[in-house]
C-alpha cells in the first residue's frame, strides 16, 4: 500500500509533466493538423533557460523559482513564435507530410544547435525552489514533486481560462473547428495562430523547468523522449482536445512509474508505445476524442 | 427473370439522422433507371450503401443473385458494379492512360509475381490490357490525352474518362452519380447522347442520380424518386411528371406541373 | 462526342521480329548487367582507398533503404516512420544467423563459396523477418492513415529498439559485437540492383498501378475493384525486406550493432531521402540517398556543425522545393 502510494505520487508528478507539454501538442494540431516534432526541444530550450536564468536569482527561494518560471516561459513563447513565423508559416495549406518533416527538420536544429551553444555534455539543473522532504507515513514527497503537482493543475486551468473565457480563446477554437470559415467571418488567422504557438511553448518551457527540478540531468537531446510520450498523451487522451491531453499525461505518467517500479523496469520507454499502437488501433479518436469520416 | 439489383426495406442511420428509410427498389437487367430527389434526399447515400461504402442498418441488398451484406467495396465492384463519383475522384498522378488501365487488373490473367519474372504469359496480358485501354479511350475520343496526367484535363473529360474507367471493369451495373453536375446545355445534350451509347454499346444496366431534369428525363426508362430518405415515387418519365408527391417534393407549395428546365 | 472507331488498332507486336537481345524483358537485361557490374567493379576495390569503398558501400544500403520505403511512402502513400526499426530486425535476425550458426554449418575449413552461400542465407532470413515483423505491424495499422499510421509505425520501431536492448543474448544495450565482415562492394550493390529492380518492375505493370492509385484516391482505386488493404499489406511488407536485407548488411559492414543506430532519427534519414528524392520518383530518391550519404562525409571537416547544416538544409529544402529536389517530370504534356 505505502509502495503503490508512493508510486502514485510520482506517476502524478510525472503525469502532470506530460500533461503540460501534451496540450502544446495538441493546441498545434488542433488549429494547424500537424504533430510539431519541434515542442519537444522546445521544452529542452525551457529547461537550459531555467539553467542559465537560474544563476541570476538566490537559488532556493520561492520567489526566485517563480521568476526563472516565467522568464524562461516567455522567453520560449517568443521562440515558439519565432519558429512557427519562419519555419512553418510558409508552408501552411501545403502537404502535411511537408510540414511535418520541417518540424523534424527545426527539431534537430533545435536539438544540435543547442549541442554546440550548451555542449553535448549533462549538466546538473541548479535548485531553484526551497528544498525540503516530507513524510506521510513511509511516503516520501518532496518539495519539487509539490512544486510540480501545485503549478502544473494551475497552468492548465489558466490556459483553460484563456480558450474558453477570452475573445483570442474563442477565435483559436473558431479555427480549430474550421480554419477556412474562421478567416471568412474574419478572425486574422495569422494572429491566432501565433498565439497558440505562443502558449503552448510557454507550456512546454513550465514543463521542461519542472521536469528538470525532478531529473536533474538536463542535456540538448533531453527532449525526445519525454516529447515522444507526451505527444502519445495527447493522442491517448484525443488529439485536439484539452482536457483529454490532460487526462492522457496523467495515465501515461502514471503507467510508466508503475512499470518503472516493478520487475519490467527496462521496458518502461515500451509502454508509452505501447499504449500509443493500442489506442490508435482500437480507438483512433483516442479516449475524449470524436472521429470524422470523410464523405464520399 | 429476377431483377438484376434489388434493395429491400434498405435502411441506414447515422446517430439520429436516418438517411435512407426502408427503400424498396428493383432494377431489371439491361434497364436505364433515374434515381432522383431534391438535395439531401439520400440519392448518394443509396449509391454508397449499393457499393459497400456503407453498410444498411436495417434491409437487404441483391445484386446478381448475391446478398451484399458484408462485402467491402473491392468485393462488390468485383461481382460487377462500376461507378462514378459526384466530387470527381480520378487518380491525379496516373496518366489518362494509366487511370483507364489500373481499372483494367480484374481481368488480368497474370498474377503480381508475373512481373517480376515478366515471362511471355505477362507481356502478353499486358499488351492485352494496353489495347483494351487504348481502344476504350479511343472510343470515347480521350486517346489523344493518353500520356497526360488525369488531373491536367479539362472538366468535361474528366468526367468522362471517369466513366471510362468505371466501363474498363466490364460492368454489368453501372451507377452514374450526377454526372451532369457543373455542365452547360450543350454539355448536357451529348451526355444524355453518351449515356445513351453507352447503354446500347456496352449492353449494361446503369442506373443513374440526377439533379437535372433534362438529363433524367431524356435518358431514363424508369424513375424513382427520393425524398428525405424514402421513396416517394417510381414510374415512367411520363408519370413522374405527373405526380404529385413529386411536385411538392421539388416545388414546395407551388403546384405547378414539372417541365424539362 | 464518342464516335465508333472503324478499325481497331493493330497488335504492334505480332508482326515484328523480335531481335535476340529483346528475349529478355528490358528489366531483366539491366538487372544482370547491373549484377555483372557490381562484381566485376567489386574485384578492383582492393586497389580503391578503403574509406571510398567505405562511403560506397555506405550508399548502396541506403539506396536499398531509400528506394524500398520509396514503395511504401513515395508510391503507396503510406507515411511509415519505422524503417530502421524493420532494419534492425533484419540486421539482428542476419548477425544471429552468421554468428551463432555460422561456426557451426561451415565446419572447419570453409571454402569462400561457404562463406557467400551463408551470408546470402542470413541475409535472406533477416529480410524475411522483416517482412514478417512489417506484416504484423501492418495488416492491423494499415486502416489508419498520415500521420495516426507515422505514429503507430514510430512507436513500433521504438519497442523493437526496447527489445534488443533487454535481449542478453544479442548484447542487450551494449550492441552486438563481433559479426563476420562479409559485407563488400559486390553485395551491396548487388542488393542495390535487385531493390530497383523489383520495386520499379511491381510498379510499372498493370498490376503496380495500384500502388499508385491506392495513394491517389482509396476510394475510387475500391470501386474499381483493387483490394487497397492487400496493396499496402505487400508495399509495407515488400519495403520491410528490403529494408531487413539493408540491416543485414549493415550489420555485417560494421562488425558490431546498437540498438541505439536504428531509432527513430535513422528512421527520418530515411524519409527524408524519400521526400527529397520526390516521392515515387525511383531515379530522383536515388540521387537524394546518394547525396544524403556524402553530404555528411564532406561536412566532416566541420563535424560539429555538421548535424546544424543538415537540419536547416532540410527546412529550407522543404519551403522552397516541396515537390523534392530532385523531382523533375521529363516529356509530360501539361495542359
Amino acid at each position: 500500500m505505502t509502495e503503490f502510494l508512493q508510486q502514485l505520487i510520482n506517476g502524478l508528478s510525472l503525469g502532470a509533466i506530460y500533461a503540460l507539454l501534451a496540450l502544446g501538442y495538441t493546441m498545434v494540431y488542433g488549429v494547424l493538423r500537424f504533430i510539431n516534432f519541434a515542442h519537444a526541444d522546445v521544452f529542452m530550450v525551457g529547461s537550459f533557460a531555467g539553467y542559465y536564468l537560474g544563476r541570476l536569482v538566490p537559488g532556493g527561494t520561492l520567489w526566485g523559482g517563480l521568476a526563472v518560471l516565467a522568464a524562461a516561459m516567455i522567453a520560449c513563447a517568443l521562440l515558439g513564435v519565432l519558429i512557427e513565423r519562419l519555419a512553418y508559416r510558409p508552408l501552411r495549406g501545403g502537404p502535411t507530410l511537408n510540414v511535418l518533416i520541417t518540424a523534424i527538420g527545426v527539431s534537430l536544429l533545435l536539438q544540435y544547435s543547442g549541442q554546440i551553444i550548451f555542449g553535448a555534455t549533462p549538466r546538473t539543473f541548479p535548485q531553484l525552489f526551497p528544498v525540503a522532504q516530507f513524510h506521510l507515513g513511509r511516503v516520501g514527497i518532496s518539495s519539487n514533486q509539490i512544486v510540480v503537482i501545485v503549478v502544473a493543475p494551475l497552468l492548465i486551468a489558466g490556459l483553460q481560462l484563456v480558450v474558453f473565457k477570452t475573445r483570442m480563446g474563442m477565435a483559436m477554437r473558431a479555427v480549430s473547428l474550421n480554419l477556412k470559415a474562421a478567416q471568412l467571418v474574419g478572425v486574422n488567422i495569422n494572429t491566432v495562430i501565433s498565439f497558440t504557438f505562443a502558449l503552448g511553448s510557454a507550456l512546454a518551457a513550465a514543463g521542461g523547468i519542472l521536469y528538470s527540478m525532478n531529473y536533474p540531468s538536463i542535456d540538448p537531446l533531453m527532449g525526445v523522449m519525454p516529447g515522444l510520450k507526451a505527444f502519445t498523451a495527447a493522442i491517448l487522451g484525443g488529439i485536439g482536445s484539452l482536457p483529454g491531453a490532460a487526462l492522457g499525461g496523467l495515465i501515461l505518467g502514471g503507467a510508466e512509474t508503475f512499470v518503472g517500479g516493478s520487475q519490467f523496469s527496462t521496458y518502461k520507454d515500451a509502454i508509452a508505445f505501447g499504449i500509443l499502437i493500442v489506442i490508435l488501433l482500437l480507438r483512433p479518436a483516442g479516449l475524449l476524442g470524436r472521429w470524422t469520416a470523410e464523405k464520399i | 427473370m429476377p431483377p438484376l439489383l434489388q434493395l429491400h426495406q434498405a435502411t441506414i442511420r447515422f446517430g439520429g439522422l436516418t438517411a435512407v428509410n426502408t427503400v424498396d427498389f428493383a432494377i431489371a437487367e439491361g434497364s436505364l433507371c433515374g434515381l432522383i430527389g431534391p438535395n439531401g434526399a439520400g440519392k448518394t447515400t443509396v449509391f454508397n450503401l449499393i457499393t459497400g461504402v456503407y453498410a444498411p442498418t436495417h434491409g437487404r441488398i441483391t445484386f446478381a443473385g448475391h446478398d451484399l451484406a458484408g462485402k467491402k467495396v473491392h468485393e462488390v465492384a468485383a461481382l460487377g458494379i462500376g461507378r462514378t463519383f459526384q466530387n470527381i475522384r480520378l487518380f491525379d498522378r496516373l496518366s489518362v492512360f494509366d487511370n483507364v488501365r489500373v481499372a483494367c487488373n480484374r481481368h488480368r490473367a497474370t498474377g503480381p509475381l508475373q512481373t517480376l519474372v515478366r515471362l511471355r504469359a505477362f507481356r502478353d496480358d499486358e499488351a492485352a490490357v494496353s489495347r483494351r485501354a487504348e481502344e476504350l479511350l479511343e472510343m470515347f475520343n480521350l486517346l489523344r490525352f493518353r500520356d497526360t496526367p488525369a488531373t491536367c484535363l479539362p472538366y468535361g473529360e474528366q468526367r468522362r474518362l471517369e466513366i471510362v474507367r468505371a466501363l474498363a471493369t466490364r460492368p454489368r451495373l453501372l451507377l452514374l452519380d450526377e454526372p451532369a453536375a457543373g455542365m452547360n446545355p450543350s454539355e448536357k445534350a451529348d451526355l444524355v447522347r453518351l449515356i445513351r451509347h453507352i447503354h446500347r454499346e456496352f449492353g449494361l444496366t446503369i442506373l443513374l442520380v440526377e439533379h437535372s431534369m433534362r438529363v433524367v428525363m431524356g435518358v431514363c426508362q424508369t424513375i424513382a424518386v427520393l425524398d428525405h430518405g424514402m421513396k416517394i415515387a417510381e414510374g415512367t418519365p411520363a408519370e413522374i411528371r405527373q405526380n404529385r408527391k413529386v411536385i411538392d417534393a421539388y416545388l414546395g407549395e407551388e403546384h405547378a406541373p414539372l417541365k424539362a428546365e | 462526342m464518342a464516335e465508333i472507331p472503324q478499325s481497331r488498332a493493330p497488335n504492334p507486336k505480332s508482326d515484328t521480329p523480335v531481335p535476340v537481345w529483346r528475349l529478355l524483358p528490358r528489366q531483366h537485361l539491366a538487372l544482370a548487367l547491373g549484377l555483372v557490374a557490381a562484381v566485376v567493379i567489386s574485384r578492383f576495390s582492393g586497389s580503391i582507398d578503403a574509406y571510398l569503398v567505405d562511403v560506397a558501400i555506405g550508399i548502396g544500403i541506403n539506396v536499398i533503404l531509400a528506394v524500398s520505403l520509396n514503395l511504401v511512402n513515395g508510391h503507396t502513400g503510406q507515411f511509415s516512420l519505422g524503417h530502421a526499426g524493420f532494419m534492425s530486425v533484419g540486421a539482428y535476425l542476419a548477425a544471429a544467423c552468421t554468428v551463432f550458426a555460422g561456426p557451426r554449418l561451415l565446419g572447419a575449413a570453409p571454402g569462400p563459396l561457404a562463406h557467400n552461400l551463408l551470408f546470402f542465407g542470413a541475409l535472406l532470413i533477416g529480410g524475411l523477418g522483416a517482412a514478417f515483423a512489417g506484416l504484423l505491424v501492418g495488416i492491423p495499422s494499415l486502416r489508419l492513415k498520415g500521420d495516426y499510421l507515422a505514429l503507430v509505425t514510430l512507436g513500433f520501431g521504438e519497442i523493437i529498439r526496447v527489445i534488443f536492448q533487454n535481449v542478453e543474448v544479442l548484447g542487450g544495450a551494449l550492441g552486438f559485437n563481433g559479426v563476420p565482415a562479409y559485407t563488400d562492394f559486390a553485395w551491396a550493390y548487388g542488393w542495390g540492383v535487385l531493390t530497383i529492380f523489383t520495386v520499379s518492375c511491381l510498379v510499372n505493370s498493370t498490376y503496380g498501378r495500384g500502388f499508385i492509385a491506392t495513394h491517389d484516391n482509396e476510394i475510387a482505386a475500391q470501386s474499381i475493384g483493387l483490394d487497397t488493404t492487400r496493396y499496402k499489406t505487400v508495399a509495407f511488407a515488400v519495403g520491410a525486406f528490403f529494408a531487413g536485407v539493408a540491416g543485414g548488411l549493415f550489420a555485417h559492414l560494421k562488425l558490431s550493432i546498437d540498438p541505439r543506430g536504428f531509432d527513430f532519427t535513422r528512421s527520418i534519414e530515411i524519409v527524408v531521402m524519400v521526400i527529397l528524392g520526390g516521392m515515387g520518383n525511383t531515379l530522383g530518391v536515388i540521387l537524394a540517398a546518394v547525396l544524403l550519404t556524402i553530404l555528411p562525409e564532406i561536412l566532416r571537416p566541420v563535424a560539429e556543425y555538421r548535424m546544424v547544416l543538415y537540419s536547416l538544409l532540410l527546412i529550407i529544402l522543404m519551403i522552397t522545393r516541396p515537390q523534392g529536389l530532385l523531382n523533375f517530370r521529363f516529356g509530360k504534356t501539361r495542359l
